[in-house]
Order: C-alpha cells, then sequence, then structure tokens
C-alpha cells in the first residue's frame, strides 16, 4: 500500500534534505546512498523546475523520508514494500542507533542494507510494554492486534480493557523482569520494548529466541510534540503510517493554536511542581517534557533554569525558598486532596498555592483498574494537555475548557 | 570418623530428591505444557508447538542447570566457611562478597549521574552486571585477602569481611538516594536474584567456576576434618593453616562470587543447608558432608525456583524472597532446639 496514497511535502524536503542524507548513512552501505544522494538530487531539481506532482511521481522509486519534524528520537524512510526505521538514542547517552526494517512479505530487502532486525508487517501479533504504547495502537485502531503486556492493570482505555477481560490479552509480570516462558509462548511478531540503560535482560533472552525487540524511545523525548510524534513510528508497523501522520497533523495543529492562544495572556503565572517524598522534593527538571507544557502555556516554571531533561531532587528547604509564593502548582505526585497533603506533611501549607487553593493533578484521573489516564493517554494527546493547563493558568482565554486530565484538588 | 558405607542410603535418598526435583522443575512453568510434550521435547520427538521446544530447550533447562549450580555452590561455600570460622552462622557471605558484588552494578546501574555515559552501552553485552559484580566481588576479596595475611587470628576475617559489607552498603544506599525510580527499580530487581535468563554459555562459564571451586573444596576435605579439631590440633597435624585458610577462601569466591555474578545475592542457602544436612546425615566428616551438601543444596534450590514460578500462574515471585522464606524459619529451628544442636 502506501506509495499510491502518499503525498510528500517538497517544501520540506528541499529542508530537510542535509540530514537525509546524514540520516541514511545509518546501515547503509555506499552504493544505495550514492543512488539515494542522486535521487535526492533529482528532486531537488525537479522541485525547482516543475510543480509538486512531478516530484512525486519521480520520488515514489526509491526510499522517500517520511517527515518527521518533532521527534529527535527516529527516522523514517519508506521504500515500497519496506520501510527502514531508525532509533536514535533509545535511552540517554546510548550513544548509538538501532536500525530496524519492517518488510512487507516477499519483499526484496537489497543485500548491501546492514540492520538490527527484520520484521514482517503488517503486524498482527505485538506486544508493547508501556501504556503510551497502547493508546497509539488504540488511535491506529489496531489494539486487537496486541497480545501481552507487562502490568495489565495499568491500562485503562476501554477498548483494551474489554479485550483483557476477553481474555485476549497474556499478562508478562512486570517492564524489568518480564515472564520469559509466556513471551516465548506467544510468539509475537514483535516485542515494542524500551530500556532504560540497554540492560534489560529479559529482553536480551527474547531477542535471542528469534523474536525481534524493537526500542521505542518516546519516553526520551523532551518536546510535548515529538513525544506525541511517536504514532507515526507505531503506524509503520501497520501499514499506516499516512494515518498516523494526519492524526499527528490534527494534534500538531490544536496543539499550535492553544499555544498560540496562550501567547496572547497578560501575564505569565508563576509554577510550582511535584511533591516531597519522605523530606526530598521530587519535581521535573528544566528541560523536561512537563517543563516545556508549562512554558508553552505561557507561565514561567520556578525550576526552568535547571539543566536536564529527567527529574530533580531537592531539598525541601531549597524548594520552598524559591517558591513559596508560586501561582499555580501542578502535578503534587499522588496527591488528590488538601487534606492529603497537609497530612504528609504540614510545610506544605506555607505555599501560597495551597493556601489559594490553586493546586491541579493529573493523578486523580484513573481507569477501573488504577492506571493514571494521563500516562496513557497524555504523551499521544498533548494538545489536550496544554489546554488543560492554559484553562488553568488563563482560564478567560479557554472559559468553556472542560479538562481532560488536571483537576483541582478536593 | 564414621564409616562411609552407613550414609550411603542417606545420599542415595538426596541424589533421588535431586532427581525428582530437577523433574518436577523442568515440567512446570508459568505456561502449562503437557507432560508428554516435554518427553517429546527432551528425546527429539514430534512437538505440537515449536515455542515449547524453545522454552524447554533454552530456558527451563538453562534455568534447573542454574539452579543446581546455585544451590549446591552456595551450600559448599556455607559448609567451607562454617567450619573454617567454626561458627555456625557463617555463610558463603561473610567475606562481603555479597556486597562487593552490590556495589559493583551499583554503580553501573545507578551511577550514571556520577559517570555520566561512562558505562552506557557496557550494559548492552548483556555480560555488563556479570562483570560489574565479579570485578566488585574481587575488589572486596583482594581485601579481606591482604588483611588476613596480617591476621593471626581467623575470627578477625569474620569482622573484616563484616566491616567491608558495611562499607559497600553505605555506598550503595548514598547512590539510591539519588537515583530516579527507575534505575533504582533495576537495581532492586537485581537484588532479589534470578536464575532464569541465562543462556547456555553462560552456563558453562559459571560450570567451570563451579567445577574450580568444588575442586578445590574437595582437594581440602582433609584438611577441613582437622580443622573441626580446632587450628592448634590441626597445625600440630602439621597443617599449613595460612596456606589452607587462602584455599578455602578462594574456593568460596570462586562459588560465591560466580554464582552472585549470574543469579544475584541469593540469601540463606548457603548458610541453612549445611545445617538441614547435618539434621538429616549427622556427620563429621567433610568425606560425606561435601557430597550430601551438594546434593541438598541443589535440591533445595530446585524446589525454591520451581515455587517462585508459581506454576500456572503469570506472576512469578523473586527467587531471593523464596530461599529466605525458607532459609529463615531453619535457622531459627535450628536455634530453638540448641538442645540437640549439631555441629
Amino acid at each position: 500500500m502506501s506509495n499510491q496514497n502518499f503525498r510528500p511535502k517538497v517544501n520540506k524536503y528541499v529542508y530537510v534534505a542535509p540530514e537525509i542524507l546524514n540520516n541514511l548513512t545509518f546501515g547503509l552501505e555506499m552504493d544505495l546512498l550514492q543512488n539515494i544522494k542522486f535521487l535526492l538530487i533529482l528532486l531537488l531539481l525537479s522541485a525547482c523546475k516543475s510543480d509538486n506532482k512531478e516530484a512525486e511521481i519521480t520520488f515514489t522509486a526509491e526510499g522517500i523520508e517520511i517527515p518527521v519534524d518533532y521527534a529527535s528520537g527516529f527516522s523514517l524512510t519508506d521504500f515500497g514494500d519496506f520501510k527502514l526505521v531508525v532509533v536514535k538514542d533509545p535511552w540517554p547517552d546510548a550513544g548509538r542507533s538501532f536500525t530496524y526494517v519492517l518488510a512487507e512479505k516477499g519483499a526484496e530487502i537489497p543485500s548491501s542494507l546492514k540492520y538490527d532486525q527484520k520484521i514482517t508487517i503488517p503486524v498482527k501479533n505485538m506486544v508493547v510494554t508501556s501504556t503510551t504504547h497502547v493508546a497509539s495502537l488504540e488511535i491506529l485502531e489496531e489494539e486487537e492486534t496486541l497480545t501481552g503486556f507487562p502490568g495489565l492493570d495499568y491500562i485503562s482505555s476501554q477498548r483494551t480493557r474489554q479485550n483483557i477481560a476477553e481474555g485476549k490479552i497474556r499478562e508478562l509480570g512486570q517492564n524489568e523482569i518480564l515472564n520469559t516462558e509466556v513471551l516465548l509462548d506467544l510468539q509475537p511478531d514483535v516485542v515494542i520494548g524500551f530500556s532504560i540503560d540497554g540492560g534489560n535482560k529479559s529482553l536480551n533472552m527474547v531477542q535471542k529466541s528469534g523474536i525481534p525487540v524493537v526500542l521505542n524511545g518516546d519516553w526520551t523525548e523532551t518536546s510535548p510534540l515529538g513525544k506525541a510524534e511517536w504514532i507515526k513510528f507505531f503506524g509503520a508497523f501497520y501499514n499506516k503510517i499516512d494515518e498516523a501522520s494526519s492524526f499527528f497533523e490534527d494534534v500538531e495543529q490544536d496543539y499550535l493554536e492553544a499555544k498560540t492562544l496562550a501567547g496572547l495572556a497578560k501575564n505569565r503565572p508563576t509554577v510550582l511542581s511535584g511533591a516531597m517524598y519522605k523530606d526530598q522534593w521530587y519535581l521535573p527538571a528544566g528541560e523536561s517534557w512537563q517543563a516545556r507544557f508549562i512554558r508553552d502555556a505561557h507561565a514561567d516554571y520556578l525550576f526552568s533554569n535547571t539543566g536536564g531533561s529527567g527529574s530533580l531532587s531537592l531539598s525541601m528547604e531549597n524548594v520552598l525558598a524559591e517558591a513559596q509564593d508560586a501561582d499555580f502548582w501542578v502535578g503534587p505526585a499522588q496527591f488528590h486532596s488538601y487534606n492529603e497533603l497537609q497530612q504528609a506533611s504540614p510545610h506544605y501549607q506555607k505555599f501560597s498555592a495551597f493556601q489559594e487553593r490553586n493546586v491541579f493533578t493529573f493523578s486523580s484521573e484513573k481507569g477501573e483498574t488504577g492506571g493514571v489516564i494521563f500516562y496513557e493517554l497524555g504523551p499521544v494527546r498533548p494538545d489536550l494537555v496544554l489546554k488543560d493547563l492554559v484553562s488553568i493558568f488563563h482560564p478567560y482565554l479557554l472559559p468553556d475548557h472542560q479538562t481532560t486530565f488536571y483537576k483541582p484538588l478536593e | 570418623m564414621q564409616k562411609a558405607r552407613t550414609y550411603k542410603p542417606a545420599l542415595f535418598l538426596l541424589l533421588l530428591l535431586v532427581l525428582a526435583a530437577l523433574v518436577l522443575n523442568i515440567s512446570l512453568g508459568s505456561v502449562s505444557i503437557p507432560l508428554d510434550e516435554i518427553l517429546a521435547v527432551l528425546f527429539n520427538g514430534q512437538v505440537s508447538r515449536e515455542s515449547w521446544r524453545y522454552i524447554i530447550l533454552e530456558y527451563r533447562i538453562p534455568k534447573a542447570l542454574t539452579s543446581i549450580l546455585a544451590g549446591s555452590g552456595l551450600a559448599v561455600s556455607g559448609m567451607l566457611m562454617q567450619t573454617m570460622f567454626r561458627n555456625p552462622l557463617a555463610g558463603p557471605y561473610v567475606l562481603g562478597l555479597s556486597s562487593g558484588a552490590s556495589l559493583g552494578v551499583a554503580l553501573v546501574l545507578m551511577g550514571a549521574g556520577l559517570f555520566g555515559g561512562l558505562f552506557s552501552g557496557f550494559l548492552l553485552s548483556g555480560w555488563g552486571l556479570v562483570i560489574a559484580s565479579s570485578i566488585g566481588s574481587l575488589l572486596v576479596l583482594l581485601a579481606v585477602m591482604l588483611a588476613s595475611i596480617r591476621l593471626k587470628d581467623t575470627m578477625a576475617i569474620l569482622i573484616i569481611g563484616l566491616m567491608f559489607a558495611s562499607l559497600s552498603s553505605a555506598v550503595v544506599s548514598v547512590l539510591a538516594y539519588f537515583s530516579p525510580a527507575a534505575e533504582l527499580q533495576q537495581y532492586i530487581f537485581w537484588s532479589f536474584g534470578s536464575v532464569g535468563d541465562l543462556t547456555w554459555s553462560e552456563v558453562g562459564v559459571l560450570g567451570f567456576f563451579w567445577m574450580m571451586g568444588t575442586g578445590l573444596a574437595i582437594l581440602s576435605i582433609k584438611n577441613l576434618n582437622s580443622l573441626l579439631l580446632g587450628e592448634q590440633y590441626a597445625r600440630s597435624l602439621g597443617m599449613n593453616i595460612n596456606r589452607n585458610r587462602a584455599i578455602l577462601i578462594i574456593s568460596t569466591s570462586f562459588l560465591a562470587g560466580s554464582i552472585t555474578a549470574f543469579a544475584g545475592p541469593i540469601a540463606f542457602i548457603g548458610l541453612a543447608v549445611p545445617h538441614l544436612i547435618r539434621q538429616v546425615v549427622p556427620a563429621n566428616d567433610h568425606r560425606i558432608l561435601l557430597p550430601a551438601v551438594i546434593l541438598g543444596g541443589a535440591a533445595l534450590m530446585l524446589i525454591c525456583d520451581t515455587a517462585a514460578q508459581m506454576p500456572g500462574s503469570e506472576y512469578t515471585l523473586p527467587i531471593n524472597a523464596i530461599t529466605s522464606l525458607v532459609g529463615a524459619p531453619v535457622v531459627i529451628w535450628l536455634l530453638v532446639r540448641k538442645r540437640k544442636f549439631l555441629f
């Protein structure tokens, strides 16, 4: 499928051409690379000289880079009956990339192509390891292909819960120690795993048994739209890149509109996040995904000058000194009510966001088995997350917005 | 010294127990595979599902062998340490081996903040944790050995081992304190221990170290028997105490170090099995104790692993919890019935 109805945006092409050359050096031998370079030059020439339609025809014959505009962790190239997915740095400082060939039955893969894993598509029997992946499958209407998952209770979406109730999805234990026997018994076409440092022993074992393991790095993306763009990565496994792209374009448009709207706000309220465990305050670092949302919602995250994309652990004193007067407090860990906060630590009362009742949490919206919906759906619907935050920080901009994830503390 | 013949039936029963536990261990697991299919796999017949063949040959059998090697190896090293220190509460880890291993693993899993990307990619090989754990054990071992050369009293080595354990667990605590949840979870899971997920080549390496360690123990049988009567007496029999001590330490390190590297710090088997065996086979002669402890350790570990797999269920329990659940009551029971305490 896909070639005849794929429409590359030629303007974008001219813009990303140097990147394409770089991306394709992963695992490609020189002769193939030369071909692609030649084709690219052709494309550039045709883009200059002729209209879009001709460029399309010239280019469908060989590898077409699917535009990936925000995500930095993967690239996608369509070669007709097979696709090349390159995942870069699937965990922080990995220092290497992984090349996956997604091939339809009978596709001829050039022997010069070097890759880590080959997967037959469209995938009929899939194992994923994060609830975010489950949300992506549902968006692509492929939740029926999901046959195993570690920690079924974390899944909240009703459609997939229905499949679990019908016994179509097997429990695989926990991500760090997957139940190897059940996984081997399932014989999935592919396991979409993630690794926080490349040392997941169960995944290594599965891979050795001949079941392809593909590492997903969506969790390392710090840009909200970048994280959401990984829907295209999942689309590739089902020959549904077009569907994924069009879904993403809608999300992108909504997100950018909400961001522009937030920019109209007169003020930039100050924001605090996280909560204490014992006397350490755990909060998102300044370059993290959560911090980016706060910035895009036209507010000042008080710890935005801290580097790093993970989480910070600061002393209570430090946070109190910095953020006592913060206007808003979003995402106070597991707490759902002011009472709980107060009981956990009397220090929380000192914050003006607490006194003014301006604390909002995303962890109170849960599925029927206790999974936090935000973790499942938030990454693929950044538009909804941003709208929630804009409506909290600047209520007059979105007066009728019903928040999806963020709710005020009780 | 007792005659070996008296204990032959007991040893034979232990061997039967190991075989029964082995059959049980291979036939039970999260995926229920009918017994005739298992036999078909073992005798190269037709299997109705190819994945079952893989599960048996590449997962369950290596796991069973690992259980045998780990259980027997830890039991032997526990026995060696109990005899050497003449202390019933000594175990394979009194020399601080597991603490050294934990420190090595903690540095790799949770030290990213300290070393940046230094160790990244290191884990990819699959041998990363094994190497880290071995280096950690080796460093602690060298420190204990150096100290033991200067020490006249064997008991002081016990204290030094304990001190090294405290030192390394302090460093691990500091690392854990500053680690994000995901890294901490990985470390915790490692510390739970696991005898599964070893490839055949890893089982081979483990088996090699097991042979080295057990071989040294067999060579020391005579000296072990002399040691039971006290160091002074052993010396008067012409035994070189220091050399013998070094051999026992090296043997224990081969066994406990390699097992910890591949299966994590598995508690209590090494401490509990020698005591259990002394109840069943009340012998002091290491010519009988050694094979009995090897068989007992293997059987207990196979049974613990079978229980940890929770047959038929998709969840598994950490092997460390199970061994302790078995081991701790044994130790308590031993102390309570001290009247008949055999050591």
